[in-house]
């Protein structure tokens, strides 16, 4: 079974998502082919405000994996703290609390090593299954991305980051976060049962 | 397990107190869904604190509404 919040995030943030691909996809979709066919021109450009379409998904993937990021911390916090005497729980719950920096800061693999390494422990997101290395790195041409939508930035994406925002990037990041999702939650499902000595969810 | 929650949840604004705390009246900022032990629901709240005040999320169990209505 999995956390409460990555419930949410298979079951009402990935949809979210999936319906803001289809969108995108239907503005990048090519032209139905005429009957008799045409002579071969060029393929259409995107209709206006495709690309901002694209930018806005962006934005929406680095979010919504933010939000899973930010519920699944609340979770386990809540949790610890259940486990502490009455008089000790607002005590847990506040320095738990305090200068969070997934509840500002971009959901980067930083910051999510920082904020979950409260609970004691060395998070390895990379080593935790095959794969995720690669993850890591496509969360980090998402935050990049994430970034230069906000920004409106002009200037080009270091090496190594992808040149261009194209469908197919953002649909390679949204992909690397449901595995690293999928990571974190089971990382925090064995580390809450070392500290609480039952199974969290 | 999950228990259910029938009642509405609390209104952002509402003016709480924390049970158990050395924290004065407290402001719902934020309903942050129900991620608390067994599906209890969790908030964000604002306690007055100097010199900046701080933010806690706790349980709904571990709040007594002062105002009925939210304060803006």
């Amino acid at each position: 079974m999995p956390s409460a919040a990555l419930t949410r995030w298979q079951n009402d943030r990935m949809l979210r998502l999936g319906h803001m691909d289809a969108h995108c996809a239907a503005l990048f979709a090519p032209a139905a082919p005429s009957f008799p066919p045409a002579a071969p021109v060029a393929p259409p450009s995107p209709p206006p405000l495709a690309h901002e379409s694209l930018q806005g998904y962006t934005m929406l993937v680095s979010g919504h994996f933010q939000g899973f990021c930010r519920d699944l911390y609340t979770e386990c916090a809540q949790l610890c703290a259940a486990a502490a005497p009455t008089t000790m729980r607002t005590k847990l719950q506040a320095q738990f609390a305090a200068a969070l920096a997934l509840n500002t800061g971009n959901p980067t693999h930083e910051t999510i090593r920082k904020d979950f390494e409260r609970f004691g422990f060395s998070l390895d997101l990379d080593g935790a299954a095959p794969g995720n290395s690669q993850c890591v790195t496509h969360l980090g041409h998402l935050n990049f991305w994430r970034n230069h939508v906000a920004h409106q930035k002009g200037s080009p994406p270091p090496t190594g980051v992808p040149t261009l925002l194209t469908l197919a990037n953002i649909q390679v990041w949204r992909a690397s976060c449901n595995r690293l999702a999928i990571s974190l939650d089971d990382i925090m499902k064995q580390e809450l049962g070392r500290i609480l000595g039952v199974a969290p969810w | 397990m999950t228990t259910q929650n029938l009642t509405e949840p609390l209104k952002i604004g509402t003016i709480v107190r924390i049970r158990n705390s050395g924290y004065g009246p407290a402001k719902i900022v934020e309903f942050r869904g129900p991620l608390g032990p067994n599906g209890s629901r969790v908030y964000r709240v604002r306690v007055r604190k100097k010199p900046r005040p701080a933010y806690i999320e706790v349980v709904e169990d571990q709040l007594d509404p002062e105002s009925a209505d939210p304060v803006k």
